[in-house]
């Protein structure tokens, strides 16, 4: 009797230990997230603190997550492909980048002073930014590119800048530019809402909930479900980004901070020196890196055949690009193969949020809606 | 009734006082562990891995290409002190999970095996102190195990290879000096990495009698573990794996150092001591030594 | 000692007593409720055929395994609940001895002398040499237990016994793999620890060993305890017999029966039979036995009173068949 108590008493840490550390594992995400009461504040309010925004220097952790439902990709059989080209961050970087899920370490030191790290497995990627130059470094081929930004002209510059970034997928690293992107697009097409108060990176949060009007077309229209941007309650800055598709719970497509911190980092980190022994690419700055939508290509002028023509507006917004300015990179690439499937009129690419259809003839479309859309925008 | 009154002369102090035996038994176990030929012949070879490493490397004519072989080897060659971070990432997989099976699964189930456990325990070394011993001991080994790596690799890449500042991950590059205290920092990141398998160990140690059962056992856990780490199907399970972060220490080959890795490391390694060594408590102290 | 507990007085007297101490390995028995009573100071022998279930309840007595039932007071304390306070007082060699093969016999006990925590640090060469003379092994103590014979490891787990002086020692076969000179060593050995007013609590299913050292015994039979007391008291259950050896067999049987004594012929050779006769409570001397045969015309050619021996007892009470019990 007494010994059969004795022993239940000695089994009793291997059931309470693992309950404890299971229930602590489940809870203290929880509790992260729970209990957030800010003042309430209108969708103006919180755009308007975003935009009252001073922070100009900061540094933090993100991750990236997608969940877009490609098909799982045979990178380390492309990868070798994507390194023969001079750009480290061509198509195949940024389909690897657009699967599976990522972490970056973002140090934005002020003026025109900024380091994105995309943490590898074993290596790392490297973007610095600071004044006239960009490097590019990549610890797996130890490479280094040299982008320099011809100080003289200032506003071209930034307009490359912006060029540059806009083709860079590091850019998707930092929320604010994803937020802007989003926030600049706000039309009547749009329903804006404040969520419920959350917290991201261990801060209180506004989520700025952005939905498609459904009063004005059909939801079937385009694939996305809803925006939600999480904006800093003390900063304006937001942290978050998150983007669900239709009929999907898991976000589709997410990027948001999980350590942030507002000092300004050191600025050793912004002079990058290459490693002695890297090998270093000297670029020009209008030389664009491969697998850009090329629409100038240098030297010669965009031809009227090959600029992108946009049709619809808002959500449904379809994108065309004429065959002439498809780049060649896509119709070599193998991944292509694996990614897309045959469809009635060419080849589609469908994920959960964006979907990219090929005709036969050659031209792409591409927008955030079902195929049957681009299918029929194609004929 | 007082047992010393009728016990025959007895040395100073008589028996019933403490003589701080807990650190005795420690020191006696450690002395034990490391007079044995086996591990002696397991630091060996984990020593001889980056002496391997390097050897090869330097006998070879054909330089690597940059991103060819094992992270770190195409740079050896200009610097030596990345023999000991090749050696690290070569070894992490299935070496020291090998020698860290070999140690934990050994701790109970070998004294069961030669029959030494009851003599311990009617000593008495007590259940308790005995388990907490042997946890200790081989936690020592994943500590001398990577240590003896680290140094192995500083020495040989020092003997077989010019010497001269890192480059980073993150393309910085830091003094030799630097580069030292980050190698240490490794061994302790992999010392930690270990921590949670060797508990694993010890608790299916005590679940049989037959050492090499355990140590099999233990290391088929390690090898399961990092397979069930590259099924994408289960990467809701991917960051519970105890091998989850074992080749994280790439973070503090980043600059600015990045202890996020060794934190997250730390507490999921400190999560499987606790799970396996109250499983282990239960089970070790209700056991039936019939061995 | 204060917490001992309220059958401390009681048990002042008892080493060891169990009370319907049982232990069952499944569906199987191996010990079953037995009350056990050691006194102080005495050397107990624990009899019993292989698989009785001697080794079973020592394992419980030291705290190794759990019974499932009964319980347990060990130097007048409760076990296992004590176990701490009651083992630094015990030496136990359990299922003969067991060793680090790649340690020398003395670091193997300087290593099993550590794990006490009431043994102190800086005697422990010297007990360990001590212990290692005791039993005979000074000369091969920095020899590596490998290389040591079945005998060598028996002593030394007999020295392990030995390494403090201790109240009770629990010596599970002792002499099992000893040569003739280590098993009267070992004789001696108890005797003279005894003498120090230890009490040996020693194992075999060697009848003479236990007859040539013990003051008490204990009979277990396939896991029950069929005796236990004094050796005397043991052996008085038998019967004193006349033995006979004689060519007149016939002769014999009518003369003693006429004594009033139940003879019987043991063997049945005509030409040298024995003849065997229980004593009883007839007080017949020896010699009247004698006088009376030859008067009878009895030839003999021998004669000997036998007193009762504790084989015949043993295997009165655990069976003649060499199967093990189950
Ligand atoms: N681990 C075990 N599992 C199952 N049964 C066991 C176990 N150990 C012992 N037994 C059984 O318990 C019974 C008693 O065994 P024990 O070892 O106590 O005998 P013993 O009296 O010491 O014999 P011996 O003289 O051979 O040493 C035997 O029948 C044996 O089969
Ligand atoms: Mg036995």
């Amino acid at each position: 009797m007494k010994l059969v108590s004795r022993n239940a008493l000695r089994w009793l840490p291997a059931f309470v230990v693992p309950a404890v550390v299971v229930t602590a594992v489940i809870a203290v995400p929880l509790q992260a997230g729970a209990a957030v009461d800010l003042p309430d504040k209108t969708p103006e309010q919180v755009l308007l603190l975003v935009n009252d925004s001073t922070v100009s220097a900061f540094s933090g952790t993100v991750d990236q997550s997608s969940d877009l439902g490609l098909p799982s990709l045979n990178l380390t059989e492309a990868l070798p492909e994507g390194n023969d080209s001079t750009s480290p961050l061509g198509l195949t970087t940024v389909l690897e980048l657009l699967s599976g899920s990522h972490e970056f370490r973002v140090y934005v030191g002020g003026e025109g002073q900024s380091r994105v790290q995309v943490k590898d497995r074993m290596a790392e990627r490297n973007v610095v930014h600071n004044g006239s130059d960009i490097w590019l470094y990549d610890s797996s081929t130890n490479a280094a590119t040299h982008l320099s930004l011809p100080a003289d002209l200032e506003a071209t510059a930034q307009a490359k800048s912006a060029e540059l970034h806009s083709q860079l997928p590091t850019d998707l690293a930092t929320p604010a530019q994803l937020a802007e992107r989003f926030l600049s697009e706000l039309d009547p097409s749009t329903t804006v809402s404040v969520g419920t108060d959350a917290r991201i990176a261990g801060r209180s949060v506004y989520q700025l909930l952005l939905t498609p009007r459904t009063n004005e077309m059909l939801t079937s229209d385009t694939l996305v479900a809803s925006v939600s941007i999480a904006v800093d309650s003390e900063t304006g800055l937001p942290l978050q980004v998150t983007v669900l598709a239709q009929g999907q719970s898991a976000p589709a497509f997410q990027v948001g901070f999980t350590a942030i911190d507002f000092a300004a980092p050191n600025t050793d980190l912004f002079n990058f020196v290459p490693p002695a022994n890297a090998s270093v690419t000297e670029q020009t700055l209008p030389a664009k890196p491969e697998g850009s939508t090329g629409d100038h290509s240098g030297d010669h002028s965009p031809a009227v055949g090959e600029v992108p023509v946009v049709t619809g507006t808002g959500w449904s917004t379809i994108v065309e690009v004429p065959a002439a300015a498809v780049p060649a990179e896509l119709g070599d690439n193998p991944l292509l193969d694996q990614l897309t499937t045959a469809v009635d009129g060419g080849r589609a690419l469908t994920t959960s949020l964006v979907t990219v259809f090929q005709s036969n003839d050659g031209r792409v479309f591409a927008g955030a809606v079902p195929l049957a859309a681009l299918q029929a925008a194609a004929q | 009734m007082s047992p010393s009154e009728t016990r025959p002369p007895e040395t100073e102090g008589g028996p019933h006082v403490r003589h701080g035996g807990s650190w005795d038994l420690l020191g006696s176990e450690i002395s034990v562990l490391f007079r044995r030929r086996r591990t002696w012949a397991m630091l060996v070879a984990v020593a001889l891995i980056p002496i391997l490493l390097a050897v090869a490397v330097r006998l070879s004519s054909s330089t690597l290409d940059p991103g060819e072989g094992p992270p770190f080897l195409d740079r050896v060659t200009q610097n030596g002190l990345f023999v000991g971070f090749t050696a690290m990432v070569v070894a992490i997989p299935l070496f020291l999970p090998l020698t860290i099976g070999v140690v934990a699964g050994d701790t109970i189930a070998g004294e069961a095996g030669l029959g030494t456990l009851r003599y311990l325990l009617v000593a008495p070394a007590g259940r308790v102190r005995l388990l907490l011993v042997k946890y200790a001991g081989a936690a020592l080994f994943c500590l001398v195990a990577t240590l003896t790596l680290t140094v192995s690799g500083a020495l040989v890449g020092a003997a077989l290879f010019p010497v001269g500042p890192v480059t980073l991950l993150s393309g910085d590059t830091i003094s030799v000096t630097e580069s030292l205290l980050r190698s240490l920092l490794v061994a302790a990141y992999v010392t930690v990495s270990l921590l949670g398998l060797a508990m694993i160990g010890l608790f299916i140690s005590t679940l049989t009698d037959v050492p090499v059962g355990a140590m099999a056992a233990t290391i088929v856990v390690s090898v399961i573990a990092q397979i069930l780490d590259v099924i994408p199907q289960l990467d809701w399970l991917h960051p519970w794996l105890f091998s989850h972060y074992w080749l994280g220490f790439a973070d503090l080959l980043r600059q600015p150092l990045d202890l996020g890795s060794f934190a997250h490391n730390a507490i999921l390694q400190a999560g499987y001591l606790a799970v396996f060594g109250a499983l282990a408590y239960s089970r070790f102290v209700t056991k039936d030594i019939l061995s | 000692m204060t917490g001992a507990g309220t059958g401390a007085h009681q048990a002042q007297g008892l080493a060891i007593e169990t009370r319907a101490l049982t232990k069952k390995f499944g569906s199987q028995t191996a010990v079953n409720g037995i009350h056990l009573r050691v006194p102080r100071g005495a050397v107990f022998g624990f009899l019993g055929p292989n698989g009785s279930g001697k080794t079973t309840s020592i394992r419980m007595l030291l705290g190794l395994t759990q019974a499932s039932s009964g319980s347990i007071s060990v130097l007048g304390q409760s076990m296992p609940t004590r176990l701490s306070e009651v083992l630094p007082r015990v030496g136990a060699l359990v299922e003969g001895p067991a060793f680090y093969p790649f340690l020398s016999g003395a670091a193997n006990l300087r290593r099993l002398d550590t794990a006490d925590p009431f043994a102190p640090r800086r005697t422990r060469r010297a007990r360990v040499q001590g212990a290692l003379e005791r039993v005979g092994l000074s000369h091969a103590a920095e020899k590596k237990v490998h290389a040591y014979s079945l005998g060598m490891k028996q002593r030394l787990g007999i020295a392990n016994a030995l390494l403090l002086p201790r109240e009770l020692l629990v010596l599970d076969e002792p002499t099992n793999g000893l040569d003739p000179q280590g098993t009267r060593e070992v004789r001696s050995l108890v005797r003279s620890l005894a003498a120090e007013g230890t009490t040996v609590f020693v194992s075999s299913h060697l009848l003479a060993e236990v007859e040539q050292m013990c003051t008490h015994a204990a009979v277990m039979s396939v896991g029950s305890l069929v005796a236990q007391g004094t050796l005397a008291a043991l052996r008085q259950v038998g019967e004193t017999r006349v033995h006979l050896r004689t060519p007149d067999a016939a002769g014999a049987l009518r003369v003693l029966t006429r004594l009033g004594l139940e003879p019987a012929r043991a063997t049945n050779d005509a030409a040298d039979a024995v003849v065997v006769a229980p004593l009883g409570d007839t007080n017949w001397q020896p010699e009247a036995i004698v006088t009376a045969l030859v008067a009878g015309g009895v030839r003999i050619r021998g004669f000997a009173i036998e007193e009762p021996s504790l084989e015949e007892r043993f295997v009165a009470l655990t069976g003649e068949g060499f199967d093990v019990a189950q």
